[in-house]
C-alpha cells in the first residue's frame, strides 16, 4: 500500500508542476494597480497648460465626480479616445486634463510653452477637447505622485477628492462600460 | 599611428561616459546606492526590466526621482517605500511576505526538506524481517 504511493506521489507532484508551469505560459505578469485605489489625490499644485497664471490645487476636485485624464499630443493612443472623452463629456461627465510633455525631444530638446499650447489647441480642434481644464505636468512629477506609467491613463476620482478608479489605456465605449458606468453612477449618487 | 589609436580610443571612451556621468554625485556612497537602486527597482511599464536598464520614460523619471531622494539624503528603505507607495510592491524586485508569496518563500526550504529526508531514507541499512530470509533460503534451497 505504502509503495503504491509512493508510486503515485512522484507523478502527482509532475503533473501539477506541468499545471503550474503550462499556465504560466500564458499568464501576463503585467503590471497591475489594485492596491494603490481608494487613496486621496496626492497634494497638487499645478498651473494651467493654457495660462500659467490660473493654478489648481485638490480642492478643484472636491464636490464632484471628475475623470482625470493623463494626455499628451504625443501619444498616439490619447489620439484614439479623444472623440470618446469628449462625447462622454457632452453627456455631462466632468473631465480634468493632466497634461504630460515628453520632455525628451532628442532633436530639438525642451519645447516652449508656446508651441506646446499651440499643438494641444490643433489637436482638441481636430479630434473634440473634452476637457474643463488642463494642468500642466511640466516636469512629470504629479504623475509619478499618482503612480502614472505612462499615457494614456484615466483616473476616477469621488466627491472627496479620492481616486476610486485607476485605468492604464485608452477609455473606449467598452471598458467604460465594464470598468466605469456603474462605479461613475454610484459616485454620482454619493 | 599610435597617436590615432589613441585619440580614437580617448574619443569612444568619452561617448560612454557622457552617458553615465549625467548624475553627480557628492560621495561614492550614494554612487553606489543610485546604482543598487537602479537595479532593485523594477519598471512598471516594461516587463522584465530594471528601471536602470530602461529607456522608457516612466523609468527615466523614476530613476530622477530616485537620484533626487538620494541628494536629499533618504535611505534606500524609504526610497524603496516612496516608490512602493506610488506604484505598488509590484515596483520592487524582493517580494514581500504575503498570504500569496508566502510559497515563493516556503518552497525552496520544502524542497531541501523533502530532498534531504529522501537523502537519509535511502541511506539507512534496509532491515529486512527474518522470516523474510528464512522464506527466501528455503525457496533457493528447493530450487537447487
Amino acid at each position: 500500500m505504502r509503495s503504491k504511493w509512493m508510486l503515485i506521489l512522484p507523478l502527482v507532484a509532475f503533473l501539477s508542476l506541468s499545471v503550474f508551469l503550462f499556465s504560466g505560459l500564458f499568464s501576463e505578469a503585467s503590471y497591475t494597480n489594485q492596491s494603490l485605489v481608494a487613496r486621496p489625490l496626492p497634494t497638487l499644485q499645478l498651473s494651467d497648460v493654457m495660462d500659467p497664471a490660473k493654478a489648481y490645487t485638490v480642492d478643484d476636485f472636491k464636490g464632484r465626480v471628475t475623470l482625470l485624464n493623463v494626455w499628451g499630443v504625443w501619444c498616439i493612443t490619447c489620439d484614439v479616445e479623444l472623440p470618446f472623452l469628449t462625447e462622454l463629456s457632452q453627456q455631462g461627465v466632468r473631465i480634468v486634463g493632466l497634461y504630460v510633455p515628453l520632455n525628451t525631444d532628442a532633436d530639438f530638446g525642451i519645447k516652449p510653452l508656446a508651441q506646446i499650447q499651440q499643438e494641444i489647441t490643433a489637436k482638441v480642434a481636430r479630434l473634440g477637447n473634452p476637457y474643463e481644464f488642463n494642468m500642466f505636468d511640466a516636469q512629470r512629477d504629479y504623475s509619478l505622485d499618482l503612480g502614472v506609467t505612462g499615457a494614456p491613463e484615466t483616473f476616477l476620482i469621488d466627491k472627496q477628492g479620492v481616486i476610486r478608479l485607476h485605468h492604464i489605456g485608452d477609455v473606449n465605449p467598452q471598458n467604460w462600460q465594464a470598468k466605469f458606468a456603474a462605479l461613475y453612477q454610484e459616485l454620482l449618487a454619493q | 599611428m599610435r597617436a590615432l589609436i589613441l585619440f580614437i580610443g580617448l574619443s569612444l571612451s568619452t561617448t560612454v561616459f557622457a552617458s553615465e556621468d549625467t548624475w553627480k554625485f557628492e560621495h561614492a556612497e550614494q554612487q553606489k546606492l543610485f546604482t543598487q537602486l537602479n537595479q532593485e527597482l523594477r519598471c512598471p511599464r516594461c516587463q522584465n526590466q530594471s528601471i536602470g536598464g530602461s529607456d522608457a520614460p516612466v523609468a527615466k523619471d523614476m530613476q530622477r526621482k530616485t537620484y533626487q531622494l538620494i541628494m536629499q539624503g533618504k535611505d534606500r528603505d524609504e526610497i524603496v517605500a516612496f516608490m512602493k507607495q506610488r506604484y505598488g510592491d509590484f515596483v520592487h524586485y524582493q517580494p514581500p511576505l504575503t498570504p500569496l508569496t508566502l510559497f515563493l518563500w516556503i518552497a525552496p526550504f520544502c524542497v531541501v526538506l523533502i530532498g534531504g529526508g529522501m537523502l537519509l531514507k535511502k541511506n539507512k541499512p534496509q532491515s529486512v524481517a527474518s522470516d523474510d530470509v528464512e522464506k527466501a533460503r528455503r525457496l533457493l534451497e528447493g530450487e537447487q
